[in-house]
């Protein structure tokens, strides 16, 4: 089902946790919300449970006034049909698998031929269907995270909730999971708010993208849209792109901008056109890199290559040494010192061929497609 | 108007639970401060405001006050320096070294909680009196022409410490083998000496239990009742809770000088208690991580054997020889001996008289009362814990942090104090509580509220929150999750609490000795009055019977998994 919030704020005594927020999120839709821990995107999901209460702002499940602070409408968590998986999982260690999942079913009073059916469907569903009967204290991660899905999917709520339900997991079991959970949620249709601060997570499971910072949204897109275009550093910082420096337009050739690195003798070819909201990047006179108005160069470090020779055709072309070197499989990451600039860290895919070793002098390079020029904040 | 009343349904829970705890343990400090300022008792149609005065506090100025006050001071002091030493070095011996019999250590670092302190006292009293105490007869049987004498100021901070080491014990033991090992590890990595090593790293994390135990310590020691009565009135030895109870005996009552008194001592414990949960707090954050590994045991060398001594000196000293005094006085046919041969004489020892006081109806009420009384606080006691922890780990209701700190102002307050308000308070009440078995039941709850409060908060606290949500969003009004999920979560932490309370409540003596009839008598109460009454046959008959009971709550608290003894005063 479709749900919506409008206008949220909430706040605990003094500090606000989200602010003025609002989101549609279609029926059977996917929606991450992604942020730093503190951001707000647990409080936001909890607002929709039922769990917190929020000052102001309306919510609407379906076509449920589930929460009007004008209208002084709050139904209470038990009434709102929201499933929800706890990143602690919460599944109840003093009872079985089985007691587990069929409590939802059993508060409704089910005949218990159905209860019966129902939970192992869902068990078949989520992989489980052996351990019915064994005490969910015994289980491993991977499993309780399970149980506590299945639990909740049981009830066929109208929304799922998921609060980074595979931060407590190893990595490759996360990765199977991940794709378990999104494969679950396209065969059931289900509307999904997911939270994480795991960008990798949020890009596989998600429809949507909203990005929280400070009790807000900052950029909503699908998945691929906020990788290629953030509206700001820090949404791209956060998105992984590693090189990111306070600049200065210094001029203008060939439709290219020209910018100069605050503090260091680098210039950097870009064809972006400041993106985000009212072009912030504009403001070209600021050099001071704390001042957030100041506009920022980002480059992803897979977008760098790192050359022996200098790019004939011109474009960026940066002088540096290898400093550190760090194998990672199917791709090596550098960094480089630039010669009077910064330090690069860059992506580079192996293809076989040997490691620099530290010390190599070599030319960056970067298209100039692929560098941005980003205002540091999304302004307020 | 809705909003209104639905803002009153939130906080109508807390409200009355801070009305019921006001009614425990505010009223009774009123009653207490009244008092004090006034030149009337509070009585059934005399309390009121119109007879205040400052006179009371006069008999601060005399020289028996201030006589009370200063051994109070000295000797709280001193014992828990004693305390502190014994305590320590034997949780060292236990904990982190390579000592002979190390669980024999530790049993001997809690045996002598089994004998409440009024217990101790009487059996110090049988072993030490200077005319007829078995040490004494020894001495002089062995021809050695010197006595010991118990009831002086030394005599009292001995048994003071001999009975309250253990609570230094018990936390400086937690704190030395819950210590995370890498910590110390680290230091010999960097190049450390093991000497160097336990000075900067391993004494300082354990410092703030120590600190806090010593604290503990002298708080409880100051508030002591049962020894300074015992031992310090033979010996003319006030303290000043044994000088608020000869001031209440006295005839007539002097009732107004007795709270002056209590009002001072409450103020001298409240900022000792201040600082010792300022202790506690910082404790939390540096020593314990409960990861169960074993850090390295430090090799004694040659010392191995006078350590391992020097404990069982203690456990000789606190357990063995108390023990003992008592079968001999609970079994000796004739009250006095002259010399310790005589015990040795056909029919110097029988179960006779033992038997008898066994099957009295005087002891049997007793016990019935005890155990009665110990049950009812308990489990109330355990419930009122469950409601408060609730309200203030799991909601927002306004006012749960007032509700907590009133939970737990009675470790402010000495057992004698508030029994002293308690018996005004119920006085004055229109209930008709006072002389009943109830009115020392709401004592026990009032007493032992904080401890209660601490063991069951310390259980909801482990027990997820999430758990609990999940089986509201799953469909389940709040109050069946928690009975569901919650409660049979948090099943070890109450069973454990409610044995902690029915243990204290055993043991204590001071809360009840304003509230009791010659109906509701309990256990302790038995012992003192046969003690002041000077049959200290009986006396040791029912000791012995009492420190069994008390020992099978212990037992069967451990055999739940319980940590019995961690959360009392």
């Amino acid at each position: 089902m479709k749900v919506q919030l409008e206008n949220i704020t909430l706040a605990y005594g003094d500090a606000v946790a989200i602010k003025d927020l609002s989101v549609d999120i279609a029926d059977g839709e996917s929606l991450v919300l992604l942020g730093k821990s503190g951001c707000g995107k647990t409080s936001t999901m909890r607002c929709v449970a039922g769990l917190e209460t929020p000052l102001s702002g309306r919510i609407t499940i379906g076509d449920t006034v589930v929460f009007d602070s004008e209208r002084r409408v709050d139904v209470p968590p038990n009434k709102r049909n929201v499933g929800m998986v706890f990143q602690s999982y919460a599944v109840w260690p003093h009872r079985t698998i089985f007691h587990n999942v069929a409590f939802s079913l059993r508060q409704q009073k089910l005949p218990k031929a159905e209860i019966r059916e129902r939970v192992r469907d869902v068990l078949d569903l989520v992989g489980l269907t052996e351990f019915a009967d064994r005490g969910a204290s015994l289980l491993s991660g991977g499993q309780m995270q399970r149980v506590a899905l299945a639990r909740s999917l049981v009830m066929r709520p109208s929304v799922l909730l998921l609060d980074e339900p595979l931060s407590n997991l190893d990595a490759r079991l996360r990765d199977r999971l991940r794709v378990e959970l999104r494969e679950i949620q396209q065969r059931l249709s289900l509307t999904c708010v997911y939270v994480t601060h795991d960008q990798s997570e949020a890009l596989a499971l998600a429809d949507r993208i909203a990005l929280m910072q400070n009790g807000r949204i900052v950029q909503i897109d699908r998945p691929e849209k906020i990788y290629d275009a953030p509206f700001s550093a820090s949404i791209a910082d956060f998105l992984g792109v590693s090189n990111i420096f306070p600049c200065t337009r210094v001029a203008s050739r060939e439709n290219l901008s020209v910018l100069g690195l605050t503090g260091h003798d680098v210039e950097v070819l870009s064809r972006s056109l400041p993106t985000g909201p009212e072009g912030a990047a504009e403001g070209s006179g600021a050099a001071d890199p704390a001042d957030p108005a100041t506009p920022r160069v980002c480059i992803r470090p897979e977008d760098i290559r790192l050359l022996t020779e200098p790019l004939p055709e011109g474009g960026n072309n940066w002088l540096g040494k290898v400093e550190v070197v760090s194998f990672q499989g199917s791709y090596v990451r550098y960094r480089v010192g630039l010669k009077g600039g910064p330090e690069l860290d860059a992506l580079v895919p192996r293809h076989g061929s040997a490691l620099l070793p530290v010390g190599t002098p070599v030319w960056a390079t970067a298209e100039p497609t692929a560098v941005q020029v980003l205002p540091a904040e999304v302004p307020a | 108007m809705t909003a209104a009343i639905a803002r009153l349904r939130r906080a109508l829970p807390t409200g009355v639970l801070l009305l019921g705890l006001a009614t425990l343990v505010i009223v009774p400090m009123l009653f207490i401060l009244l008092a004090a300022f006034s030149t009337e008792v509070p009585r059934p149609g005399s309390i009121g405001l119109d007879a205040l005065s400052l006179e009371n506090f006069e008999v601060l100025s005399t020289s028996q006050a201030m006589g009370a006050l200063g051994n109070s001071v000295f000797i709280a002091g001193a014992a828990s320096l004693v305390a502190l030493a014994i305590g320590c070095g034997l949780a060292f011996l236990a904990a982190r070294t390579d000592a002979p019999a190390r669980r024999l250590l530790y049993f001997t670092g809690i045996a002598p909680l089994f004998l409440p302190s009024l217990v101790g006292a009487l059996a110090w009293s049988l072993l030490g009196s200077p005319a007829t105490g078995f040490l004494n007869l020894l001495l002089h049987g062995v021809g050695l022409d010197m006595t010991l004498d118990i009831y002086s100021r030394p005599g009292l901070i001995m048994i003071l410490a001999l009975y309250y080491a253990p609570y230094a014990f018990l936390l400086v033991h937690s704190a030395l083998s819950l210590m995370n090992p890498d910590l110390e590890e680290a230091a010999f990595v960097h190049g450390g000496t093991r000497r160097h090593t336990l000075r900067r790293i391993t004494f300082p994390l354990a410092m703030p239990a120590i600190l806090g135990s010593g604290i503990l310590i002298f708080a409880l020691t100051m508030e002591n009742f049962p020894v300074a009565q015992v031992i310090g009135n033979p010996g003319q030895v006030d303290t000043l809770p044994s000088f608020i109870y000869r001031l209440m005996n006295a005839s007539p009552s002097r009732g107004n000088e007795a709270a002056a008194v209590a009002v001072v001592l409450t103020a001298v414990l409240l900022v000792v208690t201040a600082i010792q949960q300022r202790a506690v707090l910082r404790r939390k954050f540096t020593t314990v991580t409960g990861k169960g590994v074993k850090a390295k045991l430090i090799p004694l060398g040659r010392w191995r054997w006078p350590a391992f001594a020097a404990a069982m000196v203690y456990f000789a000293l606190a357990v063995v020889l108390p023990v003992t005094a008592l079968l001999i006085a609970a079994l000796q046919n004739s009250p006095y001996i002259a010399s310790l041969g005589q015990l040795t004489d056909a029919d110097a020892l029988s179960f006779y008289s033992l038997g008898e006081m066994l099957t009295s109806e005087d002891l049997l009420q007793a016990a019935r009362n005890s155990v009665l009384t110990a049950v009812l606080a308990g489990l109330i006691g355990t419930a009122i814990s469950f409601a408060i922890s609730y309200t203030v780990y799991r909601t927002n209701a306004p006012g749960r942090r007032v509700l907590e700190f009133v939970a737990m102002s009675p470790l402010a307050v000495p057992a004698i104090v508030l029994g002293l308000g308690l018996l005004w308070t119920w006085l004055v009440a229109p209930i008709p509580v006072y002389g009943t078995m109830a009115v020392l039941v709401v004592a026990f709850l009032a007493v032992f509220l904080p401890q209660g409060y601490r063991g069951v908060s310390a259980s909801i606290l482990q027990v997820d929150r999430d758990l609990e949500d999940s089986a509201v969003l799953l469909g389940s009004p709040r109050a069946k999750a928690v009975s569901y999920v919650t409660l049979p979560l948090m099943r070890v932490g109450m069973v454990s609490t409610l044995l902690l309370l029915l243990m204290l409540c055993m043991r204590e003596l001071s809360a009840a000795l304003f509230l009791f009839t010659s109906d509701t008598r309990l256990l302790s109460i038995l012992i003192f009055d046969n003690y002041d009454n000077g049959a200290m046959q009986g006396a040791a008959c029912v000791s012995l019977l009492y420190c069994g009971v008390i020992l099978v709550i212990a037992l069967l608290a451990k055999s739940l998994g319980a940590k019995t003894v961690e959360g009392s005063r």
